[in-house]
This record gives C-alpha cells, structure tokens and sequence, in this order.
C-alpha cells in the first residue's frame, strides 16, 4: 500500500516514510486520550480533545498528500470548523458551570450516579 | 363460518366493557356482563361444532405478517383437537364465571376481576384456536399475563405479589424454549402455519436431529406453562391468587395449554422417540414428586395445587407413550374434577371466613351438605373408582404406559395409590370428625349462594359420567372420544409405523384394570383407617419431625401404618417439600434472582459518577475490543512491516 | 433532501419567531413547521438517486425512515406541551436547536460520504449538548452537559480516527469504496480494519451500547426529560441506520470480522442494560438502561443484515419511539404534579396510585411498558420477534437464547410501575394539556394497531 503511490507525491516528502506520519499521529492521539484520562480541569480535557482531532487532522493530510488526493484536505477543514462550534458550545457549558459552582473540576461533578 | 370469529370476540368486548368501565359500571351489571361473555361464546362453540364435518376449517381474517420468507396469518383453525378444548374452556370458564359472582361479591375490585378473567378466556381461546404457532405463542403469553394478573389480584400483600411475579417470570423461562422452538420451525420449513408444517413434517425421518431440537424446545415451553419438573413451584405459590383463578387457570385450562400444544404437534413428536421417552420420564417424576408432596401439605389449597402438578405428570407421562388422546382424555376429565375440586374448596374456604387450613377444619359435612357432596363426588373421580370419570382416563394412560414399559406402570401406580390417599385424607380431615376452628368460624358456617352452588352441581355431574365420552375397549362400547379425534392423529399413523398399535390383549385390559380399582380401594381404607374416625390431625407444622404425635389411637393398624407407611414415606414427602421444592429448585431460581440482583448492584458501583472514570472504562474497552478483534493479524502485520 | 432544506431555513425562522411571538403559540408553529417537512418529503417519494454531488443518496425505504424520525420529533414536540412555559425557558431557541438536530438526524440515515456523516453527527450531537445543558440553573442539568459534551467530543475524535483510516486504506470517503479493499493483502487492510473498528465504536457510543453506555444513565437523568425523550428515540434512530449503512455498503465484505465483537457487545449491552436497570428508583434511569438493552436488539438486526433487516429495523425504531416517548410523556406529565423539595420528582413511586388519579394515562403506560418488555399484542413483541429471526437466521442462537431470557429480566423492572400505578391513593386527579394527551394517545393507539396488524407497518419497507 505504501509503496504504490510512492511515484506521485511532492519530492520533500521523499525522505519521510508514510508510516512515521501515521505513527506520529497515532501519538499525539494517545497523548490525546491520555491527557483526557488523567486530568481534571475541563478546560485542560478539552484541549486534549482537540489534540486528538488535530492528530486525525494531520493523519488526513498525510494520507491525502500520499494519495494525491484533495479530498481528505477538504476535510480537515471541516473538522476544524466543526470543532470551532464545539469550542463554543463546550466553552459555553464551561462558562454556566462556572457561574454556578465557581469551579470547572470534573471531578466534583458526580452527583448523577448509581 | 362466522361462528369461528365470534368465539374470542365475546370475550374481548367482555374485557373491554368491563375494563374500560371499571368503576362507573354497577355492581349488579359486572357479573352479568362477565359470564354472558363466557356464555354467548360457549354457545358459538356448540354452533360451530354442530356446523363441523370432518376437515379442518381455516378462517384467515387476514395476513399478519406478509413479507419475503415470513408469512404469517392471523388465522383460526377449527378442528376436532380444538373444538374439544374450546368447550372445556368457555364451558369450565362460564361455570367459574358463575361461581366468581358469589364468591367474589364483597371484593372491591369486583369489574376488574371480571374484567381479568374475560381477557383471560380470550387469550386462552387464542391459543387453542389459532391456526398457527405464533397465534399459539400469542395466546400462551397472553394467559401468562392474565395468570399474572389474577395471582397478584390482591395486590396489598407483596407475597402474593411476588408469588405473581414468580409465575411469570418462570414462564418466560419456558417461553424461551417455545420461541425457539418457533425460530426453529421457522428456519427449517419455512412457515408457521399448522396444516403445512405438518405436511413437510412427513419429508423427514423418525429420529432426525433437527425435529428431536425442535421438540425439545417446544417442550421446554411445555414444562414452563405446565409445571414439570424443574419448573413446577410456580404453580403451589400461584395458589395466592383467589380460588376461582386457581380452577379455571390453575387447574381446568391454562395449565394444560403444554398438553395441548404436544397433542397439535403430535407429528414432530412422533417424529422424535427420544424426545417422547424424555417426556414421560419427566411426566412420570413429576407425577410422583406431587403426590408425594401432597401427602402431608396442610393448606386446603396447596393439597390440589400438588394434586394438579402430579395430574399433569400422568398427561404428560400418556403423551410420552404416543397416547396423544388419552392424554387429552385426562385433560378433559380432569378439567371437571380439578375445577370442581377447587371450587368446593373455595367454598369451603368461603364458609370458613377465609381460612385455609385444614386443621382447622373438620366436622363440615352436614354443615355444608351440597359442598361436601359434591367435593365427594370429585374426590372419587381422582381417585379412579370406576364409573367416575378420572378412572376411565387414568386407567387409559396406565394401560399405555403398561404396554411401553413395566416399570413406569409400576411407578405409576404408585402414584395412583398415593393419589387416592392424599386426597382422602384431604376429604376425611375436612369434613369428618368434629370442628376444630373458632368459636367464631363455627358461628359463622354456611352454606355458600346459589351462584357458587349451582357450578358446583354441573361439575359433580360431570365429573360423575364425563368419562363416557371414552369407554375402553374391553367393554364393546363406543370410545367416542377416540373415533372423533382420529383424523388428528393421521399424519403420526403416517410417519411412525408404530403409532397407535395396541398390543394388549382383553384379559390383560380386565386385570390391569382391576389392580388399578385394586391399589385406589386399599388406599382409600387406608385413609379411612387413619382419618376416617375424624381423631387424627396432622399436627402443626413445627412438630411434623416428632411424627409419634400424630397417632393418638393405639390400634396395631395405626402402628403398622406409622411404621412402615407415615415414617418412611412423611420422611420422603417432606424431604421432596421442603428439600427438592424449597432448598433445591427454589433456591435455584432464588439465587438466579440473587445473582441479578447482586451483579445489578455491582453493575451499578461502575456507574461512579465521575466523567475521568467513564472515559477510561470506554478507553480500556475500545483497547480490548480491538485486542480481541485484530491482536494476532496486527500483530502479524507489524512482523511482516518490520521484515521489510 | 427537501426535509433537510426546510429544517434549515425553519430552525432560524423560528429563532426569529421567538422575538415577536408569544412563548405558548411558539409550540403550534413548531409543529406546522414539522409537519411541512414531513410533507416536503413526498417530493422525493419514488426520485431514487445520488445529489448533492453523489454526498446523499435518496430512496424510498430512506424516506421512510426519515418520515419515522420527522414523526418521533412531532411526538416529542407533542409532549413538551406546558414543559416551557417558566420565565427561564426560552422555547424559540429550543424549538429552533431540535429542527437543527433533526438535520444532523435525516443527514445521518441518508449519507453517501463519510463527510456527510461526521458532519450530521457532529449537528445532531452539538445540538444535543445544549440542550442537555437547557436548565442553566440546574447542577444536574449542568453537570449532565459537560459529562455528555466531554464524553461525546471524545467518541467523535475516535470515530474521526477510524474515518482517517478508513481514507488511508481506500483513498476515498464514499461508503462504496470500503469493497475496493476487499481483495487486499492482510498488510494492505490494516487500516481498513483499524478504521471499520474505530468508526462503528463511534457510533455506537452515540446509540449507548455497553461498554460505552456510560454516560447514558447521567446524562438521561440530568437532561429536561423532553430532551431525553429526544436522545432516546431521534438519536439512537439515525444513528442506528448511520451504522447500518456502513454495515451493509462500506463493510459488508468484511461480515466475518465485525460481526464477531459485534455480537459481543450485543450481549454486553443487554446484560447490562437489564441487569442494572432492576434497581434503579429514578425512573429517566431505568429508562435509561432500558434504552441500552433495546440498543442491543436493534444491532442484532446488523448481524442480520438480510434483504429484511432494514424493514425490520423500520419497525423497531418507531415502535420503540412510540413506547419510549408514550413513556416519558406519561412519566413527564405526573412528575410535573409531584413537586418534592421544589423539584419535580423523578422517582418510579411518582406512579403511584396513577391509576385512580388519571386511567387514561395509568392505561397508556401499561401499554407502553408491555411495549418496552415485547408482550405479544404491543408493537413490542413484533419488533423484538422480527430482529431476532434476524439472529436465527444467522445461527447465532446464543444470542436468541440470552435476548429472550433478558427481556424476562426486563420484566421485572417494567412491571414496577405498573403495579405502583394500581396502588391506592389519597392523590388528587392529575390536569394534562389536551396537545399531550392527544400525543399520548396517537402513541398508545398506534403501538396497540402495529401489535395487531404489523403489516400495516412493516410492508411499507
């Protein structure tokens, strides 16, 4: 699979391997997930969310440039207007939370359970 | 045939009149609307039967389910097999219908009663009537759910609650098999619908593989609806519901809905040997291990529920044998007395303000005359003195299972000769001797109303000469019963050379016969001897150990009998009741409950509440989700990408 | 197609409404303006193809079930009569997010490209994250929204993951590209299977099957229960079909390999959903788990994935639409009589007595809940026996067997209201608003006809 397309992508490429792109990406993906799991401020996860969507965004990119395909440009840009919408939505409930609690840990917030 | 159509509708419009009108309705309306139902469609029941000729009649009022591979009719099948169970439902069903306008009179819930038991009807006519096995399976759960309803009548007690909910889901235990049974059916010919399946049914070979897994699982739906072993202790705690539920649905039809969906399937069951024999043995335990537990049970009620559990063993056992219509036979026989029985108890019950301990009982015959005679007259036919009814079905079944294997006839009068004991003594207790109750029972003794006696009288009789219907062949009279049902039985003539060969000559019929009045005749003395004299009553339950108690007489027939007899046998019968019934199979099903429960609340500590924690169970569960998924070929492939 | 134009355009009009009009008659134009899409979908009735430069695909059986989630969006609005009349409601903006939402929704069940999907599952999704969050007041309904938001944003970076994989496998994001991979060597399909893998988790975290069922529970509690109504039956609807779209176009081929943790999670989600469920006192919970299990029978329908499973699924969905949303309008109208500590109560014994204060609605419930549990007779039954022949045909009897001995566990906590509601009480009668009752009794009639004569239903698809 790597291979069959080696002939048609830009010469700056060359040198770098598909593979270490997916490799990186799939890093800063678990570093993504990871940062989700271990930290408690909401404004903190959500960044790391967005570090998960911007690891699928350059995946996207590689894959298109090796592909010489447009298609998986296109949609990087809708991930990341997507994720300016999920921005404000998300800042928004992060905001009302503050304004009632005075705090934006998630930890505390377990009253729903059982 | 419009009559077909109007057999369930009556009750329908029963259930919706009087539900939907529950509390504005008078209270003198409700019954007469209830057992019109019952009636008008016991009446379309003679109509339709006095129209039929032979053949099966197939009304399709129109196409349930109609696509690719699934066609399925909202249909009804008249035929010799439904006719009769048609009229043991709305003809039994109008009887308790009667009785419950007396009996139940002071309940508040007077139209909802009412109102439970036309659905019930309805459903149940569903189920016998319907023309293929989804209309079966509609009308099993719907009785199932009636059954659950009337159970939990009384809903303010959460016993009879849970006794409710007991019932209902051990019945969905059974469903289960009957639903796959129906998959299976479905898989393998293609249809659903009675007269077909039946005809592909003859393409396949005795013994096959895939009829002995279609049948096993009917029959685990069998077990379930009709208390077999292992799952049979519903129905003694089903008993919470009020007395005229536990005859009509307890006793007289829901019951032996098993019975008759093994009898209408008769060809696959013919097909399948191994599946027959499983039956029997399992009919025969169950035969035995209610009688057994019926020996020494002191609720008036729970001696006739463990009563029916071993009836319905002696069913299943003559089904178990090939003999489908003698099984039936008993179905019908049995549907008399049992009712009858349970109705007599109820009166009874009636008469002593709601108690219902035997114990406390006695002396009741010439308090309440009709009731006492007409309990007689039952009591007799189950234990098979001829020229009662229970003999000449009972008797039927015994000639069959004696002609299949010795051993099971041998067991089975054991059961026989228990039978006639227990419910003697039941009788004996009851109504001879001296009252035992309070001084305010005794005031308050009375005969029960004219609604609830007058059932009572139909059923007697019934219950007296409703054996004719199926004389045996010794006698050279006509088995009417047997001649009518043949065509039903025509495709297992077909497929199973076997089926339906009667080796047995004349003179071995006159003597299995006489030892089967034989054994219920020495058992009935028995019975006399022990509480005939109305001196002997079972003792509370937290003395049953001490056993020397209960004989107060010192004649050397009561050391006999305490010694080889109650000993022994109280020692079995309460090691079955409280050992087999209590410990093993409740707890079984107890700890099922349990295990629910306890994963519920371990279920539930995962839910913590927190949103890091959620995100990791989700993280760890994608990670083993692809682990399982792909961990070798990932693994393989990274191999392969680093050999490059 | 045209239901999508009109949602779009209606949602800003009625953001516009809500400056001029009066709050209650916001609600009447709500659903004109439903009923107008619902409409507008006869145009393409029998136009089968691709538009949008091949982005959706319209069919008749597609129409179909966007007329199911057109319908459910009417019910729910039926039901949310007098939910938003308080001074802190603002009911244009509500009215106006679930038309948004409902475009994401009808996107959902008709894509073409992977675009498309991700792009209606992040409209249906970020439309539900505020109005999960609605109540600004409430700590719960506060608390409900960022564990939704948090957990949802993280299943759309997964999901986003297996679309990139999918994209480096195939080069394409059309649904129909997933065949070309079919031949490939194991190394080849990696990604393939990495990206089919991350894609269906997903999704099937948005329809709350376990084990990514988590948030369900909270978040169905914390939310206005007009909002939960919508997650548990608009939701779970389109995202179901988005799933089995996939399944049927993308990953057909690969059947062997996704049907096998498939029907893992099919187990887990009925177990779990059941089993936890029976002790559950707060009645949006036990419908909660409810939801989970019934998730679990309707993917049995993927491991069916016959020439019938797309009819039966059909059927499933609206006759769990109607029983769930019959459900919570019942539960919705009698929690807001029962105020405790200022509150409305949200516990199951809010039922008591139901049946003396208000039959009608003590009726309607015990309809929707022999519904819920698939007692013959209700819409139920039909649904769960149409996708378990489904399994049957597949072989996987395991499946069938743990399916019906769930739904007997079900029974158990289905029943518990029921038998609340025949308890007695000295309550006083319960006042409904005639558009629910009217809604309630569209859901009951319609689940007791579909339980009856199914083949009105089902020979549609």
């Amino acid at each position: 699979m790597f291979e069959s397309s080696i002939d048609r992508i830009p010469d700056v490429f060359m040198k770098v391997p598909l593979v270490n792109f997916v490799l990186l990406a799939t890093m800063l993906f678990v570093i993504g997930i990871v940062g989700v799991l271990i930290r408690k401020n909401a404004i903190i996860i959500f960044m790391s969310i967005e570090l998960m969507l911007n690891a699928v965004n350059m995946l996207l990119i590689a894959f298109s440039s090796y592909k010489s395909d447009p298609n998986g440009q296109i949609f990087v840009f809708f991930i990341m207007a997507v994720a300016a919408a999920e921005v404000a939505v998300g800042l928004a409930i992060i905001v009302m939370i503050f304004r009632n609690i005075k705090t934006i840990d998630i930890s505390i917030l377990n009253k729903l359970r059982g | 045939m419009t009559f077909i159509a109007l057999i369930p509708l009556f009750p329908l419009i029963g259930f919706l009149i009087n539900g939907l009108g529950y509390g504005k309705i008078s209270k003198t309306a409700v019954p007469w609307i209830g057992t019109g139902a019952s009636l008008l469609s016991f009446v379309c029941v003679l109509l339709a039967y006095l129209n039929f000729k032979e053949t099966a009649i197939i009304v399709n009022l129109f196409d349930w389910i109609s696509i690719a591979g699934l066609n399925v009719g909202f249909s009804f099948q008249l035929d010799q097999l439904s006719i009769i169970m048609l009229f043991v439902i709305t003809g039994v069903g109008t009887l308790i219908h009667l009785y419950s306008a007396g009996y139940m009179s002071h309940d508040e819930g007077y139209g909802k009663f009412f109102a439970y038991l036309n659905l019930f009807l309805f459903s149940m006519i569903l189920l016998v009537l319907g023309g293929n096995y989804l209309m079966m399976f509609i009308g099993w759960e719907g009785v199932g759910l009636c059954s659950y309803l009337l159970i939990g009548f009384w809903n303010k007690n959460t016993d009879y609650a849970n006794a409710a909910r007991k019932a209902f889901i051990m019945n969905r235990i059974g469903d289960v098999g009957f639903l796959i049974g129906i998959f299976l059916i479905l898989q393998n010919f293609g249809t659903l619908e009675y007269l077909e399946v039946f005809e592909k049914a003859k393409a396949f070979h005795v013994g096959d593989g895939i009829i002995v897994a279609i049948t096993m699982a009917l029959f685990v739906g069998a077990m379930g609806k009709s208390a077999q072993i292992p799952l049979f202790t519903w129905l003694p705690d089903a008993m919470a519901g009020p007395t005229p539920v536990s005859a009509l649905i307890h006793a007289a039809t829901m019951v032996t809905s098993g019975i008759y969906m093994i009898v209408r399937s008769n060809v696959l069951y013919t097909l399948s040997p191994f599946t027959l024999e499983f039956i029997a043995w399992i009919g025969l335990a169950t035969a035995l291990l209610g009688a057994t537990i019926g020996l020494f049970q002191n609720d008036i009620k729970k001696v006739l529920a463990y009563s029916t559990v071993s009836q319905l063993g002696y069913m299943f056992l003559g089904l178990g044998v090939m003999a489908y219509s003698s099984g039936l036979f008993h179905v019908i026989t049995h549907a008399f007395f049992k009712a009858l029985l349970f109705l007599g108890a109820g009166s009874v019950i009636h008469a002593m303000s709601d108690d219902q301990d035997i114990r406390n009982m006695g002396g009741l015959w010439s308090k309440i005359k009709i009731t006492a005679i007409t309990f007689l007259v039952g009591t007799i036919a189950i234990s098979g003195i001829p020229p009662f009814s229970g003999f000449f079905s009972k008797d039927e079944i015994l000639a069959h299972v004696f002609e299949h294997n010795k051993i099971m006839w041998a067991l089975g009068m054991l059961g026989s000769f228990m039978t006639a004991f227990y419910m003697f003594r039941l009788f004996f207790v009851t109504f001879k001797g001296s009252f035992r109750g309070t001084e305010e029972q005794k005031h308050h003794l009375h005969e029960s109303p004219k609604s609830m006696t007058t059932p009572l009288i139909v059923l007697a009789v019934l219950s007296a000469i409703g054996g004719f219907i199926g004389f045996p062949e010794v006698f050279h009279l006509p088995h009417r019963l047997n001649e009518f049902l043949s065509p039903i039985f025509e495709n297992s003539r077909l497929v199973n050379s076997s089926f339906g060969v009667v080796h047995i000559s004349h003179n071995l019929e006159l003597i299995l016969m006489g030892a089967s009045v034989l054994v219920a005749v020495i058992s009935i003395l028995f019975a006399y001897m022990v509480f005939g004299n109305g001196k002997n009553v079972p003792v509370a339950d937290s003395e049953v150990v001490g056993l020397k108690k209960l004989v107060y007489n010192k004649y050397y027939i009561d050391e006999l009998y305490n010694k080889v007899f109650v000993g022994p046998i109280s020692a079995i019968s309460f090691f079955f009741a409280n050992v087999i019934d209590k410990k093993l199979i409740d707890k079984i099903v107890n700890s099922v409950g349990e295990g629910v429960n306890f994963s519920s609340k371990k279920i539930k500590e995962l839910q913590v509440g927190v949103t890091g924690s959620y995100i990791l169970f989700m993280t760890l569960g994608i990670l083993l989700l692809v682990l399982y998924q792909f961990g070798p070929s990932l693994l393989s492939t990274f191999n392969l990408l680093q050999n490059k | 197609m045209y239901p999508i134009i009109v949602f779009s355009v209606s949602g800003l009009l009625m953001l516009f409404l809500g400056l001029s009009v009066n709050k209650k008659s916001l609600l009447p134009y709500n659903l004109l303006f439903m009923l107008v899409g619902l409409a507008s979908n006869f145009l393409d009735w029998n136009a089968p193809g691709l538009y949008f430069n091949g982005m959706l695909e319209i069919s008749n059986p597609i129409i179909l079930v966007q007329w199911v989630l057109i319908f459910a969006a009417i019910l729910v609005s039926g039901i949310s009569s007098r939910q938003f009349d308080d001074t802190h409601a603002y009911p244009a903006e509500y009215y106006a997010i679930m038309q948004f939402a409902l475009v994401g929704a009808l996107i959902m069940v008709s894509f073409q490209n992977l675009l498309m999907l991700f792009v209606g599952l992040e409209i249906l999704s970020v439309g539900l994250y505020v109005l999960t969050g609605s109540d600004k007041r409430n700590l719960r309904g506060n608390e409900a929204a960022i564990k939704y938001f948090l957990m949802g944003s993280f299943a759309t970076g997964i999901f986003l993951f297996g679309v990139a994989m999918f994209y480096g496998a195939t080069g394409s994001f059309d649904i129909s590209s997933g065949n070309s991979v079919a031949n490939n060597l194991l190394e080849g399909k990696m990604f393939f299977w990495l990206g089919m893998v991350f894609i269906f988790i997903g999704l099937l975290f948005k329809i709350s099957a376990a084990p990514f069922h988590f948030w369900t529970a909270d978040v169905y509690q914390g939310a206005p229960t007009v909002f939960s109504a919508f997650m548990a039956t608009i939701v779970k609807t389109a995202v179901i079909f988005a799933l089995f779209r996939l399944a049927a176009y993308s990953f057909n081929l690969e059947y062997e390999n996704w049907s096998k943790f498939l029907v893992i999670i099919i187990g887990l989600s009925m177990v779990i959903g059941n089993v936890t469920a029976v002790f559950q006192t707060n009645f949006k919970r036990v419908l909660a788990f409810s939801s989970i299990s019934q998730a679990g029978f309707m993917l049995l329908s993927l491991i069916g994935l016959g020439a019938q499973s797309y009819g039966n699924l059909g059927f499933y969905s609206l006759s769990y639409a109607l029983a769930t949303i019959s459900a919570f309008g019942v539960f919705l109208v009698i929690s807001s009589n029962t105020i405790v500590e200022g509150r409305p109560s949200e516990n199951i014994n809010v039922f008591d007595g139901l049946f003396s204060r208000n039959p009608d609605l003590a009726i309607i419930l015990l309809i929707s809940m022999l519904s819920l549990a698939g007692i013959p007779l209700t819409s139920g039954f039909w649904s769960k026996f149409f996708v378990l022949n489904d399994a049957a045909a597949k072989g996987y009897f395991w499946i069938l067997i743990l399916g019906v001995l769930m739904s007997a566990v079900s029974l158990y906590y289905y029943f518990n209201p029921i038998r609340a509601s025949f308890k007695k009480t000295d309550l006083g009668k319960i006042e409904i608003s005639s558009l629910s009752k009217y809604t309630l009794y569209v859901c009951a009639a319609l689940t007791i006809l579909f339980g009856i004569a199914p083949n009105i239903l089902r020979s549609l698809f």
